[in-house]
């Protein structure tokens, strides 16, 4: 099924969510908007310490309240606002409206419960299904996501799986009451290419099958590539720039996306050629810069990139950047005496 | 540079590291025979548990190998005895994935550099602290920061200083056990451009281990493929790249996902199902026979070996045939 660009399931919207520290307040995500439709992967990529699982993790609502706090913004799935949901409320969502897959798929099964009695839990708590018939359908879960043996394996514990079959359990149990919204928190980045190629194949094809929507959070731009409609660029708590997949490798506006794909060695790179790197690193979150995020380690950077915060600026349909760059009245880069744009 | 090439550094002559387990004996490293030539970079590339870093730490001598011969520089080396692995341990060097875990957190950043060069009695008090700052201004560190602890550093920094370290007591031969896997892209790409600066001025050698086979190709000169314990294919790695004849490496090689949406969409991924077996106990034929799907009787029966297909180019496979 294709994806329908009416049928929004879940909207993001300037979202902020803090840590109180002792050493102060962390602002790990800073104004995030946006959509999810039906059917669609949406990717958000940046580095660690971006915001990108903390985003994550606040439409499940998994912080721990205090610390983490919702300053503003709203987080709508279907008709709830999960900003103001309680736990109750949230219990009810998670599993069922929204589920997630994690990184690490050990630390996330319960290593003292047999695999198919941890899905059987799940079912249990959202549908009124009886024990055998739920038995049945974390079985039929399992045989979905391509596990040999569904019933033999249903009865051993997660340490008898390997890394690519808990991660194949763990999409199992995520998919087990047909959720609205899959969250995969770098789902193959504790794999081996070869099972991350069968993980990625297997969510495609769950895509196409129960027609969820997936976020996919990851650093690693060959997964975007293969994987994503729209891809959304995080960096130091904000979105940078979104757009289709070939927006933000072909058409990118925003010098952190270019930096970013130029610092991957590309297919037919020689080795004399050095990687473009970018210098420094990410800000701290603790004491946010005035203006853009990326302006210390912008090679374009003027002087109103370090005052303000630069705003969103529409590039195409669906193509959206926020970098001062793209303000009409920017000089050019000749006149700003850039030598190579 | 290529007649510098090659001039044989280390040479693996049969080397096979075994480990006793309950259950069996586990092959980490089963009957592995390659040079490293000076001056180059050696990527060695395969999944987890395929026994690339059980290889790394044999040839820098933290194992010393069950059977088989490390040769360098034309010497043999007896790494059971102390004195030898003392001397060896001088020339070569390694540099570890976890640069979290690979500094002492009680030691700081000059303790770390200096104690090297302690151990080996090179140099006078002073001129050791002055080689710490050349090492930390080499590796894009400043002076100031020879006082502080690893915890108060970034990651990519404190690669950094795992490699000053690393080259504190001027090896030859350096080990780069997964440098940059722990690392974020932005910050990869300036450790990898610092290792193939200082390659260049101080005519270093790396053994350079890694499963993010874009980043190996484009550091490395020669490539080779472990799989369970076996080196399945060796070529440069224009060659393997452009070339690939073993069915492992092919299915490894289309399992890596290119940064670029219409490439990815028009290329063909080959899939292997199953998981890496177990290295205990391998099978008697060719290990990769129970996932390959060219697999024929043949390869359940007999071990394949590395053979010489076209000048440069090994692989370990019985449905590749030597071209003439």
């Amino acid at each position: 099924m294709a994806k329908d660009m009416n049928n929004k399931v879940l909207s993001v919207n300037n979202l902020h969510v803090s840590f109180d520290t002792y050493a102060g307040e962390v602002q790990a995500v800073r104004g995030v908007t946006f959509d999810l439709h039906q059917g669609e992967v949406l990717a958000i990529v940046g580095e660690s310490g971006c915001g990108k699982s903390v985003t994550a993790q606040t439409i499940m609502k998994l912080n721990p309240m205090p610390p983490a706090r919702i300053p503003e913004g709203e987080v709508t799935l279907g008709d709830v606002d999960i900003v103001k949901a309680t736990e109750k409320e949230m219990q009810k969502l998670r599993g069922k409206e929204v589920s997630m897959i994690f990184q690490d798929p050990m630390t996330c099964l319960n290593p003292t419960k047999k695999v198919g009695k941890q899905i059987v839990e799940a079912i249990v708590h959202h549908t009124h299904m009886n024990r055998a018939d739920a038995k049945a359908e974390a079985i039929k879960c399992l045989s979905q996501v391509n596990i040999p043996n569904p019933e033999e394996r249903a009865q051993q514990y997660p340490h008898e799986f390997s890394g690519g079959m808990r991660q194949r359990a763990m999409i199992a149990m995520a998919l087990s009451c047909n959720p609205k919204v899959l969250i995969a928190d770098e789902p193959t980045t504790a794999l081996d290419v070869t099972i991350q190629a069968q993980i990625m194949d297997l969510l495609a094809e769950i895509k196409e099958q129960v027609n969820t929507a997936i976020i996919l959070i990851t650093h690693d731009l060959g997964v975007v590539a293969s994987m994503a409609d729209r891809v959304a660029v995080m960096y130091a708590g904000k979105i940078v720039e979104t757009g289709t997949c070939e927006d933000i490798f072909y058409r990118n506006a925003h010098p952190y996306t270019r930096a970013l794909l130029k610092s991957l060695p590309s297919v037919d790179a020689e080795k004399k050629d050095r990687l473009v790197s970018i210098a420094g690193s990410p800000p701290d979150l603790l004491d946010p810069p005035k203006g853009c995020g990326f302006a210390a380690r912008c090679a374009r950077c003027m002087h109103i990139c370090r005052e303000e915060q630069p705003p969103e600026f529409t590039i195409g349909e669906g193509h959206t950047a926020s970098c001062w760059l793209l303000h009409p009245d920017c000089p050019s880069g000749e006149e700003r005496g850039e030598k190579d744009v | 540079m290529s007649d510098k090439k090659q001039e044989v550094l280390l040479s693996l002559n049969d080397v096979c590291k075994y480990f006793k387990v309950s259950g069996g004996t586990l092959k980490a490293v089963d009957h592995v025979t390659f040079d490293i030539h000076k001056g180059e970079t050696m990527g060695l590339v395969g999944e987890s548990g395929c026994g690339k870093s059980t290889l790394g730490r044999v040839t820098m001598g933290i194992y010393s190998p069950t059977s088989g011969k490390l040769t360098y520089k034309g010497e043999e080396l007896d790494l059971r005895k102390k004195k030898s692995r003392f001397s060896y341990a001088k020339k070569a060097q390694i540099i570890f994935q976890d640069p979290y875990a690979s500094l002492d957190p009680r030691m700081t950043v000059s303790s770390i550099i200096q104690e090297g060069m302690e151990i080996h009695k090179m140099y006078d008090e002073k001129r050791r602290k002055e080689r710490v700052y050349e090492l930390l201004e080499m590796v894009g560190l400043n002076r100031e920061h020879a006082n502080r602890f690893p915890h108060e550093f970034s990651g990519g920094q404190r690669q950094r200083i795992g490699i000053a370290r690393a080259l504190a007591i001027e090896p030859e031969f350096i080990v780069c056990d997964e440098p940059i896997s722990a690392l974020d892209v932005s910050i990869q790409s300036q450790v990898i451009n610092l290792l193939h600066d200082l390659q260049e001025k101080l005519g270093l050698t790396y053994l350079f281990i890694a499963h993010d086979l874009n980043i190996v190709k484009y550091i490395s000169d020669r490539i080779a493929v472990m799989y369970l314990g076996n080196v399945v294919e060796l070529a440069s790695s224009d060659e393997l790249y452009k070339n690939t004849l073993h069915p492992y490496s092919q299915a490894l090689l289309s399992a890596v996902p290119i940064p670029d949406p219409s490439a990815e969409a028009q290329k063909k991924r080959i899939i292997i199902s199953g998981d890496v077996p177990s290295p205990i106990n391998t099978p008697k034929g060719c290990n990769f026979a129970g996932r390959c799907p060219r697999a024929c009787d043949k390869c359940k029966e007999s071990k394949p070996v590395l053979q010489e297909i076209v000048p440069g180019h090994f692989v370990a496979c019985h449905l590749v045939e030597p071209q003439k």
